[in-house]
């Protein structure tokens, strides 16, 4: 196991928290993957991705923001990223994806 | 236990007496047997190399009888030529010097004009007073050392004929997804670039311009995420769809739609494969052409005008392609005239990070800056600066780079 990325997912009131710590691009993108699927997501909930302590993100890493969001999407639920790194954001812009995300400055802001 | 013990005490004190009896008989001529019979080859010679002793068991790997070598020849008179330079040049030297030489690949010649691989070990033996008497050689048979290593160097060749092969096929394959020359659009000139981070594997980015209708022309260049053949799959797909979609319905926004839907329909379910790509077309006009252009999520083209100014062509708005269903897609529309000249490139080039500069990455800013400065003018010639851009970036290009401008030419003297 990569000690360079890990993912915590904590039960907030709102919804879930998911964070994604370490460096996230191919080798560790999967780990991120697993970790979205297997979320719980109900109605009405709101996911929380808490990128504070994301270090490194490739386009591996923006796949499974996008990934977070259909998954959100399809449970009639909303998701919101927490702390995005000025580089993440930038690149975000860059693609054209900043307005599909609810930005957050960080994750207990609820 | 007891009693068997007894019973045997005596006994037992004759059977060692015989095996004591059977190893001293062994052991007695063993000395000279061991030396002439060893499962190796030894031979001492004089400090010149002339041949002093030699064993039965070197004797008849050589097939030459005792009486004449003893005496007569040289150690080295028994290598072949290559072993013999090796011996005077190194072996000797090393002898004189430390008193010893190991592990050393030599051939010997034999009579019948064979050779046959050993692996040398030589000392020099000394007398009381210090000085070097002899030097003593320990020979051992290599030939099945030799086959060892022969199978080494054929596999070694074979995976690296395998990799060959592999780079051949990445080659081939990303050939395929580049148009083999650009087309000739009347009245503008075309120049394109590729320059592959890896040559083991196919990269992410391609290009192509091609007629729409008799006086409209498609262009579009793009860049898969990821790489090697899960990236090319998606890069041929993009490629082939950009293609069929702008001749069905030449309207930029529409052909990005349809390239959006055929990628979620592509891999639905499976992992998310995307693209940023400009897609624009070109209509000649009396004084240089018009140019409709859309983005999903690349890097904003640039222009560079006949005044040498440069400016981005931002496209706001326009979607990672492939990413979302409902993607969006923003046109914007320029013009070309005479010296101006349009550029589209990957992020290879505004991602890679400048040799001896600090760990920033080349921004798109600095890019803008470059070609301002450059007086580079017309598609060629940008072209022509932004590889060498590339090229003094060396290590520095992580990512594949594709480059295509467009331009129209100034009007040459003797036309006005």
């Amino acid at each position: 196991m990569s000690t360079r990325f890990s993912t915590t997912t904590s039960a907030v009131p709102a919804g879930l928290v998911l964070a994604l710590v370490g460096e996230l691009d191919s080798s560790t993108a999967p780990a991120a993957q697993e970790a979205i699927r297997r979320l719980t997501l109900r109605a009405g909930d709101r996911l929380i991705v808490d990128l504070a302590r994301l270090e490194f993100c490739d386009s591996s890493g923006i796949a499974a923001l996008i990934a977070a969001r259909s998954l959100a999407g399809r449970a009639g639920a909303t998701i919101a990223l927490a702390a995005v790194p000025r580089h993440l954001g930038k690149v975000l812009g860059l693609l054209g994806l900043a307005d599909l995300f609810t930005t957050l400055p960080n994750a207990d802001h609820t | 236990m007891c009693q068997a013990d007894d019973a045997g005490g005596a006994g037992e004190g004759r059977d060692e007496d015989r095996v004591g009896a059977m190893f001293s008989a062994l052991l007695e001529d063993s000395a000279e047997d061991l030396y002439e019979n060893a499962p190796c080859g030894y031979l001492s010679t004089l400090m010149d190399g002339t041949i002093a002793k030699i064993n039965g068991t070197l004797l008849g790997w050589l097939g030459i009888g005792r009486e004449e070598l003893v005496g007569r020849r040289r150690f080295s008179d028994l290598l072949t030529v290559g072993g013999r330079m090796y011996y005077e040049t190194h072996i000797g030297p090393m002898l004189t010097m430390h008193g010893e030489a190991g592990g050393l690949a030599l051939e010997l010649k034999a009579a019948d004009g064979t050779r046959l691989p050993v692996m040398a070990t030589s000392r020099v033996k000394t007398g009381a007073d210090g000085s070097a008497q002899l030097i003593r050689i320990t020979l051992f048979d290599a030939r099945d050392r030799r086959a060892y290593e022969r199978e080494l160097l054929r596999a070694r060749q074979e995976s690296e004929a395998d990799r060959d092969r592999a780079r051949q096929l990445a080659s081939t394959l990303q050939r395929t997804l580049l148009p083999p020359s650009l087309m000739t659009v009347p009245g503008m000139e075309v120049a394109a670039y590729y320059h592959p981070a890896s040559v083991d594997e196919v990269g992410g980015d391609f290009y192509d311009l091609f007629p729409l209708t008799g006086d409209s022309w498609g262009f579009f260049l793009g860049d898969v995420s990821g790489k090697g053949a899960e990236a090319a799959v998606v890069t041929s797909l993009a490629r082939y769809t950009l293609r069929s979609a702008a001749v069905y319905n030449p309207e930029p926004v529409k052909v990005l739609d349809n390239l959006n839907t055929v990628l979620q329909q592509q891999y639905r379910g499976g992992e998310i494969r995307f693209c940023t790509v400009v897609y624009g077309c070109l209509v000649p006009d009396d004084t240089g052409c018009a140019i409709t252009l859309v983005s999903g999520g690349h890097p904003p083209a640039i222009v560079v005008r006949a005044d040498g100014t440069t400016q981005f062509l931002h496209t706001h708005g326009g979607m990672l392609v492939g990413a979302i269903p409902d993607a969006r897609f923003t046109e914007i529309t320029a013009h070309l005239g005479p010296g101006d000249t349009l550029l589209l490139y990957s992020d290879g080039l505004t991602e890679a990070r400048p040799v001896g500069g600090s760990s920033e990455r080349y921004s798109e800013e600095e890019l803008l800056d470059h070609l301002a400065a450059s007086a580079a003018h017309g598609a060629s010639e940008v072209i022509a600066s932004l590889t060498e851009l590339l090229t003094g970036f060396g290590d520095g290009v992580e990512d594949d780079t594709a480059l295509l401008a467009l331009s129209i030419p100034l009007p040459r003297d003797g036309d006005s």
